[in-house]
């Protein structure tokens, strides 16, 4: 589960006709406390963790010590971050995420949208066997490949720069998927035609049309694919040196430092945290329907 | 303060920092004139940017500002790398992609020889200006077997015993220094009944850990794992297994271990909570316990080192034959590791030096640490640089073959897991499939 | 994935176009109405046999011989670096941890997200708090999330043994023994990625018809068997497509097992050292590119064939029984 582009689609997001089943058990009747008392403690389990990485981060390393321990946040968060800031290159780090992050989800868009629509629809000689291709790669851990990716792109000079990081994850199969998927449905055939019969060429027909109606889907693809690249670690882990870090091998050199003061290596989770929480603010909601979308079967 | 502090304990290994033991100097004078340094304009009036590359911290910002000054010509910039060993796989990656090393690359000594099978991959910085400069041994290390120089030395990591006096104390044992130091012994043996003695009459471990005991004990045997020639011993050789066994029956069988993963969390926490009453310290040690410790009293540095002197960890600057601009690197390198240089940045950032002039410095004699209960740092650890009298062979195998006996008695002291002789097994095959 | 079939193919022109232009512009629209599909999906392909598919098939080149990081290619050596990897005790090991913490991460996160899911599956109020709630774990890098678990996890002085002293058990090694140890890596796993789940199984339980509830109902089935008799067998091709990507990614765990204490080797005795990490120790840690490319072609053989053998349950049960 590590860097698997987590592929929210099972089968088609289907706009319009993919109307949930009525629901069950009627409007009428609410569920009882009991139900409520579940939700509570999964989601008590699920922001727990990350309150006790601000806990901790805030005190410093003996409060894991004291007896009994306190259960409020103490006053060090900000000098534990100034330290962490200090002592590995956090901002460069978390500047590179956003470069590597917002890159890769522009392009993959890109090129997904492209392909996507290629393949739902345009007519080419191999169209279904390339598509089975497309679908076939997702099961393929390339992942796997790093040693000669590694020895490729130090042959290029590529190591310690973005570039060895952004250039494999410039598109996914999972991308191209997610977005055939999604114009097969939302464009008519109709609309296609009626433009190949005004004469417009083919990139335009795409940029009136399909990149229209794409919009949704793209954006949500392009929100996958920025978590996804934030998030990830090993092969930015391998490629890049120390001087050039992303976000998550920053903050693992905290930990490598040799030594673990945990009050500074938790207040440094809790900073790399920050960023794709405020985002998680603003698009929690998109993202939750982006899941559920993705996984209406057909 | 209390930032500094903490920033400080960050910045372990070998070369980091007995920063509290630099707090006391006082800054170093503008009198040193250097004449390498002039030499630095042969280069004529080119501009040339060299860069830097270290790890933790060797104390240099002040330093390399101070030869841009000296060398208008040249620009200076300096990599920092967290730790030792990002800039050892740093260091891999560019050796092996013919690029990206930077002018100057800062080596440590447990992975020295990995490094020294590569010659060609670095410039012979043998020079008259260097000769003589460091202790014999801290040179003898980065010699090839043609006679080339391939590091300047930067500092060491002379080992003294510390301990807790108020624990002593309260187990009816001399605690005062010289005391202490006669308890302690001269002996492993010593060391380990005197442990025995002290734990008669006190609940707490004698040592933090028996890995890092057997670090201190394996690194005064000459060819542990490897004879000269290269050829792997480890499993043979008498002294390992003997030296094995010392280390496990004191830590296992007679329990004076605190059963704690160096460097672990609990390692940490146990500092806090009287987890054990004697560790072994190198120079650089002092500030980790010191910032672990914050708040403790009692830490105190006796000069005396079981089995004779002993040195853990120290590095090395050299310069990749890949750069452009070779010579004014190595002029560089040859600059930064000059006593006068050493020495300020040992008053920065407590790098403690291993050049003969430094050693024998008034100023480095003068170093107290109040932390260690105003303990003379500097002197302690001058006499117990004096006191190494082997230098180990560390091979190209050195740095697995040991990575593989820390697991071992890890397996033992701490996981137990295993006893002495199914890990000894474990290792014994470990270290097989190094072949 | 019979999805292609569902793209309705574009009508077919039943009225001839008029050619509008002659020459040039003729030319060019055919040409661009015959290759544009090419050069649409030309990136990702181009891209995946650059990053993907070469390298792959390089890393067989590379396991054949004597592969120094910083010499570069060595002499050929055949089986030589396979035989050495399946003779190494390692290497059994790396596998028995991999199999357990997969196991230990997508069982028990299966069951409770299909749980969680038919709670949220009520008529519950503030629906999408709860379900957002639920993702907020989606957003912590897998690294932090290492951090924090292995802290709560740690031997003396950690909460969760903290919380078991209270209930008068005595502390578990988290960091010592082998199963503790990937139950404490699994748990990280878990609580990053079952909150994502419970939302795939949620979407697939909304669309489950109503009339079998209705029916149900009718023979008088409770709650909870309407749950097992209908849910759980409607979700069946939700479960596999879940159990799919988690093995995909499960058995290449490197981050989680990585960050789990300080050194990042899996354990002294390789406690939770993963395929991945043996992998990396091998080509990083001591140089060995050969014997770590042998490990990564042993690794995909055996995704592929979990692969294979996902396929065939999966179409005997979709074949099989399936009643929609």
């Amino acid at each position: 589960m590590t860097a698997m582009p987590s592929a929210p689609a099972h089968v088609a997001p289907r706009p319009g006709n993919g109307k949930p089943a009525k629901r069950r058990g009627s409007a009428v009747r609410r569920p009882g406390w009991v139900t409520y008392g579940i939700l509570g403690a999964f989601l008590a389990g699920s922001v727990f963790p990350i309150y006790w990485s601000y806990l901790i981060g805030s005190w410093d390393a003996q409060v894991l010590t004291r007896d009994p321990m306190p259960w409020w946040p103490g006053g060090n968060f900000f000098t534990n971050a100034a330290t962490v800031i200090d002592t590995i290159p956090f901002w460069k780090a978390t500047m590179n995420s956003f470069i590597v992050s917002a890159t890769t989800a522009m392009t993959t868009v890109i090129f997904a949208t492209l392909a996507g629509y290629a393949f739902a629809k345009l007519r080419f000689k191999g169209k279904g066997p390339l598509l089975v291709f497309v679908i076939a790669t997702m099961a393929v851990p390339t992942q796997l490949g790093v040693v000669p990716l590694y020895l490729v792109m130090s042959k290029l000079g590529w190591t310690g720069s973005l570039t060895a990081v952004i250039v494999p994850a410039l598109v996914t199969a999972f991308g191209v998927f997610w977005m055939t998927q999604y114009m097969g449905s939302a464009i008519p055939d109709e609309l296609i035609e009626a433009a190949r019969v005004d004469g417009a060429s083919m990139i335009r027909t795409f940029w009136h049309i399909g990149l229209t109606a794409a919009r949704p889907a793209a954006a949500m693809l392009a929100l996958f694919t920025f978590i996804q690249t934030w998030t990830n670690f090993f092969w930015p882990f391998i490629v890049l040196g120390p001087e050039n870090p992303t976000l998550p091998v920053a903050l693992q050199q905290l930990q490598a430092a040799f030594f673990v003061d945990y009050s500074l290596v938790l207040a440094g989770a809790t900073l790399a945290t920050l960023p794709l929480l405020v985002l998680f603010i603003f698009v929690g909601r998109q993202l939750v329907a982006g899941i559920m979308q993705g996984a209406v079967k057909g | 303060m209390h930032r500094s502090t903490r920033t400080r304990r960050l910045t372990v290994t070998a070369t980091a920092g007995a920063a509290a033991l630099a707090l006391t100097l006082t800054a170093c004078g503008s009198s040193d004139s250097d004449d390498t340094a002039d030499s630095g304009s042969s280069n004529g009036d080119e501009e040339i940017t060299l860069t830097v590359a270290t790890f933790n911290e060797f104390g240099y910002e002040d330093l390399l500002t101070e030869y841009e000054d000296l060398n208008p010509n040249i620009t200076v910039k300096q990599k920092k790398a967290a730790t030792a060993d990002e800039a050892r796989d740093a260091l891999r990656n560019s050796l092996g992609a013919n690029s990206g090393a930077s002018d100057i690359e800062a080596i440590e000594v447990d992975w020295l020889a990995e490094f020294k099978q590569y010659p060609d991959k670095f410039a012979d910085l043998t020079s008259d200006s260097v000769e003589g400069r460091w202790l014999d041994w801290k040179t003898e290390a980065a010699t090839l077997e043609d006679g080339a120089l391939i590091g300047y030395g930067t500092d060491i990591g002379p080992e003294a015993v510390c301990y807790r006096a108020d624990l002593f104390e309260a187990a009816g044992i001399p605690s005062d220094r010289e005391g202490a130091a006669e308890f302690i012994g001269e002996s492993w043996d010593d060391y380990f009944d005197a442990g025995k003695e002290f734990m008669a009459s006190s609940d707490v471990p004698w040592f933090d850990s028996a890995g890092a005991t057997w670090q201190g004990m394996i690194n005064q045997v000459q060819n542990a794992y490897e004879e000269n020639d290269g050829t792997i011993i480890a499993t043979e050789n008498p002294e390992v297994r003997e030296t094995y066994d010392a280390v496990l029956t004191a830590a296992v069988d007679e329990n004076l271990s605190a059963h704690l993963g160096q460097w672990s969390q609990d390692w940490t926490d146990s500092f806090q909570n009287d987890g054990f009453a004697t560790m072994l310290c190198p120079g650089w040690m002092l500030g980790v316990i010191e910032g672990n410790a914050a708040g403790v009293e009692g830490w105190d540095i006796a000069d005396t080192f079981p089995g004779g002197g002993g040195n853990w960890g120290g590095s090395y600057l050299t310069v990749p034959s890949q750069g452009e601009n070779v010579e004014a690197a190595k002029e560089l390198a040859d600059w930064l590791t000059a006593p006068e240089q050493q020495m300020k940045a040992f008053a920065a950032k407590g790098t403690f030096p291993s050049q003969v002039e430094a050693l024998d410095s008034e100023e480095l004699a003068a170093a107290t640490n109040p932390f260690f209960n105003d303990a003379p740092t500097g002197e302690i650890l001058a006499n117990r640089a004096e006191a190494v009298s082997v230098t180990p062979f560390k091979g190209p195998n050195y740095f697995p073959i040991n990575t593989a006996m820390a697991d071992a008695i890890t397996r033992v002291d701490v996981d137990q897991t295993d006893d002495a002789d199914s890990s000894w097994e474990k290792f014994v095959a470990d270290v097989d499939a190094l072949g | 994935m019979a999805t292609t079939t569902r793209t309705p193919a574009p009508a077919r022109g039943n009225t001839p176009r008029k050619p509008r232009r002659i020459g040039f512009g003729e030319r060019f629209n055919r040409w661009d109405l015959k290759f544009s599909p090419y050069l649409y999906i030309s990136p990702f392909f181009i891209l995946f046999f650059i990053t993907g598919l070469f390298p792959l098939f390089y890393t067989a080149f590379v396991s054949v011989h004597d592969w120094d990081t910083i010499m570069g290619q060595g002499t050929y050596v055949g089986m030589e670096n396979f035989q050495f990897i399946l003779s190494s005790p390692d290497f059994w090991k790396a596998l028995r941890n991999t199999f357990s913490i997969f196991l230990l991460s997508s069982v028990p996160q299966v069951i409770i997200a299909i749980t969680l899911a038919a709670v949220l599956d009520q008529n519950i109020r503030a629906k999408t708090f709860w379900r957002m709630g639920v993702l907020i774990p989606y957003v912590v890098t897998p690294v932090a999330v290492a951090l924090i678990f292995s802290n709560l996890f740690a031997d003396k002085f950690g909460l969760v043994n903290d919380m078991l002293g209270t209930f008068g058990i005595d502390p578990v090694g988290w960091h010592k023994e082998v199963l503790p140890s990937h139950f404490a890596i699994a748990t990280m796993v878990n609580f990053r990625w079952t909150g994502y789940n419970i939302l795939i199984f949620l979407a697939a339980m909304q669309a489950v018809p109503r009339d079998l509830y209705e029916a149900a109902v009718i023979d008088g089935a409770g709650r909870f068997r309407q749950f097992f008799s209908i849910t759980v067998p409607q979700l069946r091709p939700t479960i596999i497509f879940v159990v799919i990507t988690s093995t995909i990614g499960g058995l290449q765990i490197f981050d989680e097992p990585r960050m789990f204490d300080q050194f990042g080797r899996g354990g002294a005795d390789g406690q939770w050292q993963t395929l991945t990490i043996y992998l990396y120790e091998l080509g990083w840690t001591q140089g060995d590119f050969g014997r770590a490319s042998a490990v990564a072609w042993l690794l995909f053989m055996l995704i592929v064939l979990i692969g294979i053998i996902n396929f065939a349950i999966t179409r005997r049960i979709s074949t099989s029984g399936d009643k929609r």
